[in-house]
This record gives structure tokens, sequence and C-alpha cells, in this order.
């Protein structure tokens, strides 16, 4: 199919040109400025000319790099050329896109402009990035992946299965039959988006209150290192009249009204994130693919394809299991906005047994039993938790030998919290061996329960370190070729009897290879998009 | 069951021999700029250090082997953490032979067995004599070849 070349929207080349021209005109002020410090015939004065002159080549170069820029559909790949004095020219085949995104700002919007960036499985980075098209271009873009996507894979699947041409042709009529418009499937309500905004907590966002306090008080000079309303607010409550005079005591109450403070602020700009970023939150099926869109300013949208799903897991945090809430997430190889890793949110959060009857009809795996590790494991917990009481105390008796700290020996109230920690990481283990898939649970502060197809299998490890052979456990790790596991760690059953670890070990290998031949037989993709 | 070759046990003595003697070179410093340690006590660290070292490298020796099973290539390696994993063929990404100056001058050659799971758990078989490792390469890609499936990602 031939195909024609486009070029980014026209916008894009002011925009282009603007930053470069800026770039160009702030290379000669920088290079002026320390050269001049440093030489004495370099002359200030040289900044009239050399800066007109950089932002005449950046705008130039921008301008170059717009015209330099193409890219293009073509039956097989989606290419992208760029490059003003290098060139690159990065041919995609389709069927190694994992996920397309669509992301606007809120200027994109205003003039109806967007971002289109196309993930795939290599590499550490976006693979080709459109910044940036019109909003109808990009969503051509997509519906045309869509369809060249289903297109090559509807091809090679009648290549590998001729007998099936007839069931093939229903699928393909499917195809354009859906591509009329995407299917709802999860569209998140606004008490669920409260409900998620109250109960999630980013920590990311504890940067927040610190950049908005040094950009308050930038404005008011001489204000010292910590500002003044950090001291007022403490003093009524036994905090420090000033830095200097303080005691121990009252710095330990400032420090711990602080901290309240940051924790509180931290909490309402996580708050607000949530709600800017998944107001709106809608998934639905197009195709073979599901489409998602969310975000009150910016914007972001972006499809899935449901083959490329390799993982898929229901998260739940302490405070949203006591409100019966969980939020599901699909996980591929690629690399999605915010680099989450692969990581798409499917259904940010819903009433906890809609979560999991989601996971259950997206990847077809029975309603997991979960077994439990043995209680040995229990106690491994109880003396790993005691040994890190144990290092507390010692700090504490360390800070009283150097800092004069009375009743050190106080901080053996931790002791109290080891038995309730290990019982708790033990109630939350759980893992279910099914047909088609691997479930795994773990965690308590953020327990999350992982659906791995055997399919999805990329390596198996028992591992046993030299307490767990003491005790004869072992721990399985199933890799998958998630990008997400780079946050997450490799999904794990830990502390099982060697005996279950080997066998589960067997097992995951032989059950790999049998959906390996089912599915050069069949030719399904093992995942359903209806889930609703 | 196959192991390592014996050479392999030099080439990680020395390495555990080196992290013993930059110890011993971190006390020295430490000695001369801040808290003065017994001249005896240091050299006590790096004779442990070095008995600990070369222990390691050898029982490392001893627990590493692999094998060829009928749908994965399976290792055993680990002194601390013992480790038994299975890579089966049909995710065999590409297969590398590798080695490093060192490696090449005791005529030594490692395998490398890339899958598309996470990246840092990618899987080495050290201390293989070069034709072993181009052997073992070989055997590798043929049998991922033939095994080769539709793809994972």
């Amino acid at each position: 199919m031939p195909s024609e070349t486009n070029r980014l929207h026209p916008l894009s080349a002011v925009t282009l040109a603007l930053q470069r021209g800026l770039t160009g005109l702030s290379m000669p002020f920088f290079a002026v400025m320390i050269l001049s410090t440093v030489f004495d015939g370099v002359d200030i004065d040289w900044l009239f000319m050399l800066s007109p002159i950089g932002f005449v080549v950046g705008v130039g170069y921008g301008i170059a790099y717009y015209y330099r820029f193409t890219y293009a559909i073509t039956s097989r790949t989606f290419d992208v050329t760029s490059g003003v004095l290098s060139r690159r020219s990065r041919e995609i085949p389709y069927r190694r896109i994992q996920n397309v995104d669509v992301s606007q700002g809120v200027l994109y919007r205003i003039f109806g402009l967007a971002v289109v960036s196309l993930e795939t499985a290599g590499g550490g980075e976006t693979e080709a990035t459109l910044n940036f098209v019109s909003e109808a271009e990009a969503e051509r873009l997509r519906a045309e992946i869509r369809r060249q996507t289903a297109r090559v894979d509807g091809a090679s699947s009648d290549e590998r299965a001729a007998p099936a041409a007839g069931v093939d042709e229903t699928t393909r009529h499917d195809r354009s039959r859906s591509d009329r418009g995407p299917t709802l499937l999860f569209e998140l309500e606004p008490t669920e988006l409260l409900v998620y905004a109250l109960t999630s907590f980013r920590w990311g966002a504890a940067v927040f209150p610190i950049a908005l306090v040094i950009f308050l008080t930038s404005a008011d000079s001489g204000s010292g290192l910590v500002p003044a309303f950090v001291l007022e607010i403490a003093r009524p409550i036994g905090g420090p009249a000033s830095l200097d005079s303080a005691t121990v005591s009252s710095l330990l109450i400032l420090v711990a009204v602080t901290s309240l403070q940051w924790a509180v602020a931290t909490y309402v700009a996580s708050a607000i994130y949530t709600v800017a970023n998944y107001y709106g939150f809608r998934l639905g099926r197009a195709g073979d693919d599901f489409v998602y869109e969310r975000g009150l300013i910016q914007r972001y949208s972006g499809s899935i394809p449901v083959d490329k799903v390799q993982s898929v897991s229901i998260t739940e945090n302490p405070l949203q299991r006591l409100v019966g809430y969980a939020g599901l997430w699909v996980e591929t190889a690629g690399y999605g906005p915010e680099s989450s890793g692969g990581s798409q949110s499917a259904v940010p959060l819903a009433e906890t047994d809609r979560s999991y009857r989601f996971a259950e009809n997206l990847t077809g795996v029975e309603t997991p039993r979960f077994q439990r590790p043995p209680t040995l494991a229990r106690r491994r917990y109880l003396v790993r938790y005691s040994l890190i009481a144990a290092v507390v105390v010692a700090v504490a008796f360390g800070l009283a030998q150097v800092t004069g700290l009375e009743r050190w020996y106080l901080a053996a109230a931790v002791f109290v919290a080891v038995p309730i920690a290990a019982h708790l990481k033990y109630v939350n283990l759980g893992y279910h061996v099914g047909d088609d898939h691997l479930v795994i649970r773990s965690g308590f502060w953020n327990r999350r329960t992982i659906v791995i197809p055997y399919y999805r299998i990329q390596t198996v490890s028992t591992r046993r370190s030299i307490f767990q052979r003491r005790l004869g456990l072992a721990s399985l790790a199933v890799d998958t070729a998630s990008s997400r596991t780079f946050s997450w760690g490799t999904p794990t059953v830990p502390d099982l009897e060697l005996e279950t670890a080997r066998e589960l070990h067997g097992s995951g290998r032989e059950r790999l290879q049998s959906a390996v031949r089912e599915r050069a037989r069949s030719d399904e993709t093992g995942l359903s998009v209806d889930f609703t | 069951m196959e192991t390592l070759h014996p050479r392999i046990r030099l080439l990680w003595i020395a390495r555990g021999a080196l992290a013993a003697v930059v110890l011993g070179v971190v006390l020295v410093a430490v000695n001369q700029l801040q808290f003065s340690v017994p001249l005896p006590a240091i050299g006590g660290v790096v004779v442990l250090g070095l008995v600990i070292g070369v222990g390691y490298a050898l029982r490392r020796y001893q627990i590493w082997q692999f094998e060829l099973q009928d749908d994965a290539l399976y290792l055993e390696r680990g002194v601390v953490t013992f480790i038994e994993t299975a890579v089966p063929f049909v995710r065999v990404q590409h297969v590398d032979t590798q080695f490093g100056p060192i490696e090449r001058a005791l005529g030594l050659s490692s395998v490398v067995v890339y899958t598309a799971g996470s990246r840092n758990a990618d899987v080495r078989i050290p201390g293989l004599t070069p034709d072993r490792a181009r052997a073992l390469q070989n055997t590798l890609r043929e049998l991922a070849v033939e095994s080769e499936a539709d793809d994972a990602v």
C-alpha cells in the first residue's frame, strides 16, 4: 500500500522555531558570561551581536527540523524520519507497537493539538513521539494504526491457520464493525473519583509543599532557612521562638508539628493530583484494543492492544480495603506516560467485587482460592522484624550516648509492633494455581494481587537464602516481560515449602509449553475484550 | 549437569582478593585520617577477607551448574541465596558470547542469554571455554528458533 508522507502540525514549526531560537539566544549569553570572567579579551558587549545571531540560527534550525521531520503509515510499518544534521529514519512494525498514547496539555486543548507517542517493548524510552499534530490527525493516526495492526495480524493468522479461514473472516468482520466507535467498558463515577483521591497516597506529591514554600518565601527576603510561619504555628504548643535559642524538646515539637503540616499538605496535593489526572476516566474497547481517556487539565488518551497485555494486577491499600474499593491495572511491555512503565490503570478504583470481576472476565481466570505459605513463614517474618526492632533500639542507645537523650530504652516499645507486622505480612500473602494462570498476592500497605497467564512467563526461578534453607523454605519468582517489574519487582511467591516451590516451578514450565502449543494451533489471544 | 571450567575459580579468587586488598587500603586510610586502627587488626581483617573471598569463590564454583533440558535452559547457582532458574527456549530473544580482558587472558568466555523479562535478570553463564561458549550459543539459537511461537511481547 503506497502511503503519503506527513508533517507535524504547522503550528509546531512556530513553537520549534521559538524554542530553538531561545536556546540559540541564551547559549551565547552563558558562554560570554563565563568566558568574560576568565579571559580579559571577552567583552560583555559581544552579547548584543552574538545573541541575535544565535537566535536566528536557532529559529532556522527549528524550522529546518520541522521540514525534516516526516512520518508515514505504510502497509507494514510506521515510519518516522527526523534530524537536521544527522538523519535518523525509523521503521516500526505494527506488530511491535505496544500502545499508542495521546496527551494534551491545557494550551494544546485550546488550540486542538495533541502529542502522540508510540511505545514498543524495546529500549528504555518512547519509540516515536509526534510533538505535535492536530486532534483530528491524532485520532486518525490511532484508528489507522489500529486498522493496520489488525490487518497485519489477520494476514499472518491466515497463513498459519488456513483451514480456519471462516473463523478469521468473522473476526475481521467484527474488527471492521467495531471500528465505528469504542464500546464503553468502565466509567469512573464522581464518587469513585472522590474515594480514589482520598484513599490514594502519592509520595511524589511530598515535593509539592516544599516547592510551594520555596516559591512563596523567595518573595520576602531574609526569612532564613526555616520559613517564619513554620515557627509561628509551632510556638503556641511549645515550639521554639527562634532556632538559635531552642531547647532539644522544643525542637522536637517543632519537627513533629512541621512534619504533620507537611503530611497534610502532601495528602491534599496528592488528592488534587489524582482528581486532575483521573477526572472523566473512561475505558472502552475498539476492535482488539482497549482505549482509555482521562484527565481534567492535561488530557491523556491511548490504546492498548489486548494481546499485548502481560499481566493484570489489583491494588488495594489498607484504607481502600476498609471502604471496600480496589483498582485494576493492566501491564504491557511498553513504556507509558508519566514513566509508569507500561502499566495502565484499567479501572482506577471501583468496589472490590467489581474490580475482581473485571479481572476475572478480562483474563478468564477462575475465582482464585488463595493458599498461604506454611506458618513457618510467619516465624521468619517475626525474626526478621525483631532484628529490625533491635537495630532501632541500638540506634536509640547510640543517640543517647552522643546527645544525652534520656530514657532511650522507651524505644523498645517498637517490639510491640513486631508480632503485629509479622502477622499482617503473613495474612496478606496468598497464591492460587489456576488452570491457565498463576495468581500471586502480597503486601499489607500496598496489597497487590497479580494475575499471570502461564503463557506470559519468561523465566521461572526458585530462590533459597541461607535462612530459608535452614527452615526448608523457598521463594518462587516468575518473571514476565511487563516493564512494571522495574518498580514493583519480579512477581514472587515467598517462603513456600521447598517441595511446593519445586512443584510450582515444574508446573509453571509445563503449562507454558502447553499454552505455547495450544496457541500455535488455535491462534487465540487468551484474553477477552468483553469484560463487563 | 554441566559444570563450569575450573579456571573460572582463578578469576573469582582474584576478584575476592582484590576486594580484600581494597578493604585493607580503606582501613589504612582511615587509620591515617581519623581513628587509629591497630595494624594487627587491619592485617587480621584483610586476611579474614581473603579467606572468605577464596572460600566464597571455591564454593561458588562447586555450586554453579547448568543443563540443557527438553524445554529450557536450567541453571543452579548462588552461595548465599541458592537460585534455580529455568529459561524456556521459547522465551530466548538472543544469545551473546562475551569475554572481558581478564577472561580472555584466562582463555574463558561467557554466554549471555536475553529474554524479554526484566532486563537486569538476564542470564549469564561464565567460565566456558571459547569453543564451548560458541557451541552453546549455536545450540541455544537453534533451540530458540525451533521452538519459536507467537511473540510474547
